[in-house]
């Protein structure tokens, strides 16, 4: 078994700065069972994607062995910093840039000292990976849709397969679009929209009954509640499990308006 | 204390290409030159600012994008390695400025008291933007004026784009109360691509200028358009086009800094000054001057 478990998580790095906000809390409580889940599944790697990572012109593969800094978010920088000590597992990485040419995607390396590395890849990293596990990480190129995004997250797992390892498949990234554009009293954060809120919610519970209601509901989801990055996080955790048979939703929340959760799948 | 004043704003596009091009020693790729027709057209613009003399320098870049309200440097040194995410292959600068903490601080408060949320940036461990270090580079590689920098709020993107663009014309006014209260002489720098339709796969060697052309017709139509009624002091009218041409060239003007700007400088019917024109990576770039004391403005 190749993929031995799967997570879709939120990127925003408010609750892993304030655990302690009564409204940020059940995510960051929740990061930490779906740690605590990953550990227990004893990956060899991480494969990550965060809707944060833009790329524009190719796709691109963070290969830089070792990343260590402090990265200071260019919204959340009053909620303090975040430390950066990112391990990339660069031979698999470096044959999933290989394996893009057999999906027709023109892929490169990414192994720059001091590259900013997305907030979104650096909270997954910090909050979920306390094995210390390397990764491989893939940008989220803007041109790329849902089904091409399924294909490489696929296409990295085959190639992982190929080396004998065991991953986990992470898609880092939030769920409904609309935040306050205004300064609020982050005790009191809730999803912007009543409308969105129980949109996030249904679209958890399709997420609960399995890949092909997830696949059903998705597409409505996204456009209703201009989810982010049309939910591509989620195409990858779909392409790289091959499906799933259900799910657990550790926390649900908002992240200054917008939604976010952390969610467990149940692998088919 | 006399009245501070805007001597002039540019239109000062931020492709890191420039800087790889020119190789300063900053920054750590290396190039054997390409896109020569911009950097002497910002040669050009940085004669001019030389002969102006600012007290500082404000700049509002697409690359610094903030959701909730505008955000101004506010930590009065700021250093660091700018890795551009896009172009970390062109791009990886040490940069070191000096920030004019009192004047961002009067611009803050002003568009507070126009009811824009602002915000003051007080993490001395910030990264500052490439757009913002590429620009305030190609305008004045010395690093010897302050700077005010300005985030680009989300608003054009998440509100409509009259609402977006409503608030960056209160805050372009706010910025001309601020520097008129300050007493000093400043340069505002409007960090923007013109028509943003790019390549999607880059050439092996970045300068090969045999591969730069306009990638899309339409985009350049507009871009020689626009420019053209610049060059007459037509604002009114490109300001009435303003929602066409963010649709139909991409146009990076879209997140704020081209209206704020404008706005900021009283909506000039002065004609601007084209220091030249060329494409990066297949985009339209324009280096633009506004020269508000030589027009009496
Ligand atoms: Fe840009």
């Amino acid at each position: 078994m190749t993929v031995v478990s799967a997570f879709l998580v939120t990127g925003s790095p408010l609750p892993m700065l304030r655990p302690d906000n009564p409204a940020w809390a059940p995510l960051a409580q929740g990061y930490a069972r779906a740690a605590e889940a990953l550990s227990a599944s004893k990956p060899d790697a991480i494969l990550l994607y965060s809707t944060q990572w833009i790329a524009v012109l190719d796709q691109l593969w963070q290969t830089r062995p070792h990343s260590l800094g402090t990265h200071v978010d260019e919204n959340w920088y009053e909620f303090g910093d975040l430390p950066v000590d990112i391990r990339v597992d660069v031979p698999l990485a470096k044959a999933c840039i290989d394996g893009c040419a057999s999906i027709g995607v023109s892929a490169k390396p990414v192994d720059y000292q001091d590259f900013p590395i997305d907030t979104g890849t650096i909270v997954a990293d910090t909050m979920l990976n306390t094995l210390r596990v390397p990764l491989v990480i893939a940008a989220n190129n803007v041109y790329h849709d849902f089904a091409s995004t399924e294909r490489m997250a696929a296409m990295a797992v085959a190639v992982a397969a190929g080396q004998g390892k065991r991953v986990a498949v992470v898609g880092v990234g939030g769920l409904s679009g609309a935040y306050f554009d205004r300064s609020i009293d982050i005790a009191t954060d809730h999803v912007r929209h009543p409308a969105d809120d129980a949109a996030n919610r249904a679209f958890l519970d399709a997420l609960c009954a399995g890949s092909d209601a997830a696949r059903a509901a998705v597409g409505a989801f996204a456009s209703a509640t201009k989810a982010d990055m049309g939910m591509k996080h989620l195409a990858w955790v779909l392409g790289g499990t091959g499906g799933f048979s259900g799910a657990k939703v550790h926390g649900y929340g908002a992240t200054y308006g917008a939604g976010a959760a952390v969610v467990e799948f149940v692998l088919a | 204390m006399t009245k501070g004043s805007i001597v002039a704003g540019f239109i000062a596009p931020h492709p890191p290409h420039l800087v790889y091009a020119e190789n300063p020693p900053q920054n750590e790729p290396r190039s054997e030159g390409g896109w020569e027709p911009l950097r002497w057209a910002y040669e050009r613009a940085r004669a001019s600012l030389e002969a102006l003399k600012p007290d500082v320098l404000l700049v509002h870049s697409p690359h610094w994008q903030t959701l909730v309200g505008h955000h101004f440097l506010g930590v009065p040194k700021l250093s660091g390695r700018s890795v551009d995410p896009i172009f970390p292959n062109l791009f990886r600068y040490n940069f070191d400025l000096d920030v004019d903490v009192e004047l961002a601080e009067a611009c803050c408060a002003e568009a507070r008291a126009m009811g824009l949320e602002s915000k003051m940036m007080r993490n001395p461990g910030f990264r500052v933007d490439y757009g913002t270090i590429t620009t305030l580079h190609m305008i004045r590689p010395q690093w010897d004026i302050p700077v005010v920098g300005i985030s680009a709020n989300n608003s054009p993107y998440y509100l409509t784009l009259d609402e977006g663009v409503d608030e960056m014309i209160k805050l372009g006014e706010a910025t001309r109360r601020a520097i008129e209260a300050s007493g000093k002489r400043a340069v505002l720098l409007c960090s923007n691509t013109f028509s943003h339709w790019h390549f999607h796969e880059e050439p092996a060697l970045p300068e090969d200028m045999t591969k730069e052309h306009p990638q899309s017709y339409a985009g350049y139509k507009w871009d020689m358009r626009i420019i053209e009624l610049l060059r007459r002091g037509e604002v009114e009218e490109v300001m009435r086009l303003f929602p066409q041409w963010v649709e139909e060239a991409f146009a990076e003007v879209k997140s704020g800094a081209f209206p704020w700007m404008l706005s900021a400088m009283g909506f000039p019917k002065t004609p601007a000054e084209l220091h030249g024109y060329g494409t990066v990576i297949g985009t339209g770039n324009a280096v633009m001057e506004w020269n508000l004391e030589a027009a009496g403005a």
